[in-house]
Order: structure tokens, then sequence, then C-alpha cells
């Protein structure tokens, strides 16, 4: 259990608390402005995508490992959960990002050439 | 749960259809309070400020010339108007979602404890502790299939189950009773396998947990097992729905695209495709209750913890000043963990349904490939919440009668991976519908 290791005086789970508290401010403030306050630097699409992506990342990573404790428990559970990911990224990969009609400039290899599959 | 150690007397249970009572209590009070005094107080400012509209409106259609001033002064009043509206409903629904909510927690965990409380005393069932490390002489649950027979029934008739509800409020609509009946049985069989479930796990103490003797999971406890299995088995379902938005949104030509040049959309016009990020994204205020849901799951997520933290800890100390008098004990420290938890658990459903219905009321509804995918992924999400808080229901009684230690934290352990899943799904949900 995570509360063994302690840091200032408070265990692992309140340090992983404030963390997802501040990223998810953090990803909740990044679409609010149209450029990084006090700069004239625009914040693009591709930029909050990015943002929200890293974001989720370690969030999720935050959840999983301390408050699911598969950082401490037998390595069997972090393989039971990932056991899914290659299904879920061939979804995401196979469905998600491979629509054909897709118009956000995906590169070829996500948006395969279907008409084999009307001319067959 | 073969249900080894305490004895439980069953007239315990009666406590759990006094929960019930004390939660449709509360339930009725806040309903009153913010679903009728308050939303009628906000219907008359809505009524009397569209009044407002539609009189200044008649005035400015008989002028043959309308000022900027004037147009502008209009605009601005519809936007109070949208406001009023959008704030009655927010009393309105949230008063609503509360009492269904409390009759939901209400009849689940009181007939529960009345079925239970009914059932003759287990002592000699329940009494002998004799497990042993390896879990001893274990007895087979019913329970779970049962359960799964409930569900089935209840499934069965779910088409029509919903059509009776719609009779009930149109009575154009003709229901199928038959049916409905159908799945009125399923409930019950549902509620009587979860009330078994419930009389089997009380006087868990700890002894007796089901270990795994065989590869992968090999000295592994049973149910941990189970539940991640069950986990893995979640996260394809979300996937799906994260997968098929996934295809759809890249398809789509929203303002957002439209406004970074992509190439494709540089015919279309703003406004073509709305998505629900679309509109609650650029207002703080309308997207205060997804991100208010984000905090509160958030912190949902660390009370449990700290419930399993607090009923593993053998050496805790009552803390000092407030929060002394709000824990005096261990076991009311694991109790208002996990009743804190349920409270925020119940305003995520509360604002979720809030945002739903301003949402549908900016005509943002399910009729649309956004509004399907949407409306569905939040829902599903929204519905594993749910589940999950009438679980807690039973938690919240378990900690309060019998109690949890360190020797049978095991069921606040595994709810909590539940738990930390449905926040996991959020992290993912959250922005790709709300802030992308």
């Amino acid at each position: 259990m995570g509360e063994h290791v302690e840091f200032m005086g408070k265990d692992i789970y309140f340090w992983n608390f404030l963390v997802l508290m501040f990223f998810t401010l953090f990803e909740v403030g990044a679409v609010f402005y149209d450029t990084v306050p006090g700069t004239d630097i625009a914040i693009t699409k591709m930029t909050v995508w990015i943002i929200l992506i890293v974001v989720g990342i370690v969030k999720g990573f935050g959840i999983a490992a301390f408050f699911m404790h598969l950082k401490d428990d037998p390595r069997i559970y972090t393989r039971t959960a990932l056991f899914p990911v290659l299904f879920v990224i061939l979804m995401l990969w196979g469905i998600g990002l491979s629509n054909p009609a897709g118009v956000t400039d995906l590169p070829s290899w996500c948006t395969p050439n279907w008409d084999y599959a009307e001319t067959r | 749960m073969s249900g080894h150690g305490a004895h439980v007397e069953n007239g315990i249970w009666m406590r759990a259809v006094m929960m019930g009572g004390i939660l449709l209590t509360i339930g009725v009070l806040l309903f009153a309070t913010l679903g009728v005094a308050m939303a009628d107080v906000k219907h008359d400012t809505w009524a009397e400020l569209e009044d407002d509209y539609h009189h200044e409106e008649t005035v400015l259609a008989a002028q043959d010339n309308i000022s900027a001033h004037d147009a502008k002064e209009l605009e601005h009043l519809h936007h109070e108007v949208e406001q009023a509206h959008l704030s009655y409903l927010s009393y309105r629904v949230s008063g609503i979602t509360i009492l269904l909510m409390s009759i939901a927690y209400a009849s689940f965990i009181g007939v529960g404890g009345f079925l239970n409380a009914s059932k003759s005393n287990a002592d000699d069932d329940h009494g002998d502790d004799h497990g042993d490390e390896y879990g001893g002489d274990h007895h087979g649950s019913a329970s779970p299939i049962i359960f799964a027979f409930g569900i089935m029934l209840f499934l069965a008739g779910f088409p029509d189950f919903v059509i009776a509800c719609k009779a009930l409020l149109n009575a154009s609509v003709t229901a199928d009773l038959g049916m409905l009946t159908l799945s009125l049985v399923g409930l019950l069989t549902i509620v009587i396998a979860v009330s078994n479930w419930w009389f089997e796990d009380l006087p868990f103490t700890g002894a007796g947990e089901q270990i795994a003797t065989s590869y992968p999971f090999e000295g592994e406890h049973i149910r941990k097992a189970g539940l991640w299995v069950f986990i893995m088995s979640e996260i394809m379902v979300f996937a799906t729905f994260f997968s098929s938005y996934l295809r759809m949104r890249t398809e789509w030509c929203t303002d957002w695209a439209i406004r970074d040049g992509v190439e494709a959309c540089k015919d279309v016009p703003e406004g073509t495709v709305v998505t629900a990020s679309d509109l609650l994204r650029y207002d703080f205020a309308t997207l205060l209750p997804g991100a208010i849901n984000t905090f509160a799951l958030i912190i949902s997520s660390y009370t449990i913890v700290l419930a399993l933290k607090t009923a593993r800890n053998t050496k805790w100390e009552a803390p000092t000043g407030f929060m002394g008098k709000l824990m005096p004990t261990r076991k009311a420290a694991i109790r208002n963990y996990l009743i804190a938890t349920l409270m925020l658990g119940s305003l995520f459903i509360v604002l979720k349904l809030v945002e739903w219905s301003h949402l549908v009321a900016e005509g943002f509804d399910i009729g649309t490939v956004q509004g399907s995918i949407f409306y569905i992924a939040t829902g599903a999400h929204g519905l594993h919440v749910f589940i999950g808080l009438l679980v807690m229901l039973y938690l919240v009684f378990k900690a309060d009668t019998v109690g949890f230690d360190e020797d049978n934290a095991q069921g606040i352990e595994y709810f909590g991976l539940y738990w930390h899943f449905v926040d996991l799904a959020w992290v993912v949900i959250f922005p790709a519908f709300y802030l992308y």
C-alpha cells in the first residue's frame, strides 16, 4: 500500500490527488484561452489536442498506478489491465481512425483505401 | 461470499430500512426546496422576462426603423430570457433527479433490508469461523446466478418497460402490460439476489477469503482477480463508444475544424455540425457542471482511498479539531468517508442531468448523430456511476453496522477498483466529449 511512502509528511495518495486536481484544472483552462495568457502565442487546435492527450495519460497513470494500486500489486494485475489495450488500439485504428470520409488530414496509414470494398 | 465470521442478528437489517427512510426524507425535502419552491421562483422570473421580451418585440415591430441600440437591447433581453430558462431548468431538474434517486436508493436498500430482516436468523450457517488460510469450507452462492437471471428478465421486457413509462406520461401510448410485468419481475429478482448477496456478505470478517490456487493468479484473492477481469471487459465497452465517436468525429466539419482551416471544410458554413463541446466549452457557465463533475469524481476517488486506508490502519488515531468531531472513531471515519463518496457520486448524477437538460433546451438532442453518440457514451458512464452508488449504499450500511477493519476491508478495496475505473473512463470521456 502506498501510504507507507511519505513525502513532506503526506502519503502518496494525497500527492496523487493534488496532481490529478492540478492537471484537471490545467486541461479545463487550456480550452478557454485562444492565446497563452500574457503573450501573443496562439493556442492552436493541435496544441489543445496534445495537451488533452498528455494530461489524459498523466491522469490515467496516476489513477491506475496509485489509486488502483497497480504500482504495488503483483504484476499479473497490470498485465490483466493492459491485456485489452491491444484490442483497444486495433479498434481505435481500424474503426476510429479509418474513416475514408475523414476531413482532418489524417495520414494515409490510418485512412485506408476502401475502393476494393465497393468494387468487389 | 460464504459468510464466515461475525454473528449478525437479522434485526440489524431494519437499520437498512431506516436508512432507506432517511434517504427518502432527504430526497423529498430537497425536491420540495429545489424542485418546487426555488424552481417556482425561477419560473416566475423566466415568465416575467419572457413577457417583457415579447412586449419589447411587439413595440419594436410596430416601428419603421429599429435603431442598433434597440436591436442590441432586444438581443440582450433575449439572452436574459434564455439564461432565466436555463436557471429554472437547473433547479427543476436537480430537484426531480434528487427525488428519483432517493426513491431508487430507498427502495433498493429498504427492500433489501426488509427481505433480510424477514429471514430466519442465520446463526447456524454463519456463526462459526471455520475458514483457513486457503478458504477452508466454502458454500457456493446462488446470488450471482439469480442476479443474472433477473437482468435477463428485466432486459427482455425493457423496450416495453420504456413504452410503459411513456404511457404513464402520455395517454395516447398503449403499454404492453405483460412485458412491463416481466421487467418488473426482473427488477424484483435483481433486488432479491442483491439482498441475498448482502445477507451472505455482512457477517464476513475476512476469514475464508478464497484464494486462487492455479496460474496465473495463484495466491491472489479470487474476487480481486475476477474484478480485474470484469474491468478488462469494461475497458472494451468504453473503447467501442470511443472508437465510434472518433470515426464520426473525424468526418465532421465542426466550427473548430473550419476556423482551423481544414482544407476539406473550407466551403462548409459554420454551424453545420454542432457537437456537445461546441455548446459547452466556450462559456464558463456551460462547462461548469462537467468541470465540477470531473473534480467530484477525483475527490470521490480520494475519499474511497481514505476509507480503505483508515480501515487498514490499526494505529488510527482520531484527528483533532473539527475533523475529530466528524470522525471520533475509526468506524465513524470509514462510514463518513463512504458517505462523502456517495454524496459526490450523487452530485455527479444530478449535475449530469442538469447539463443534459440545458443541452436539450438548446436543441442538442439525441436525434442527431452527434447527440446520439454523446448521450449514449456519457449516459453509459452515468449508469456506471449510478450502479456504483447503489453498491455504495450497502458499503455505508455495513460500515455503520458491522464495520470494516484491517481484516475485512476487501469490500472497500474491490469496490474502490470499480469506482476508480469509472473515474478513469471519465478521464477519457471528459476531454473527448466536452473539451475537444
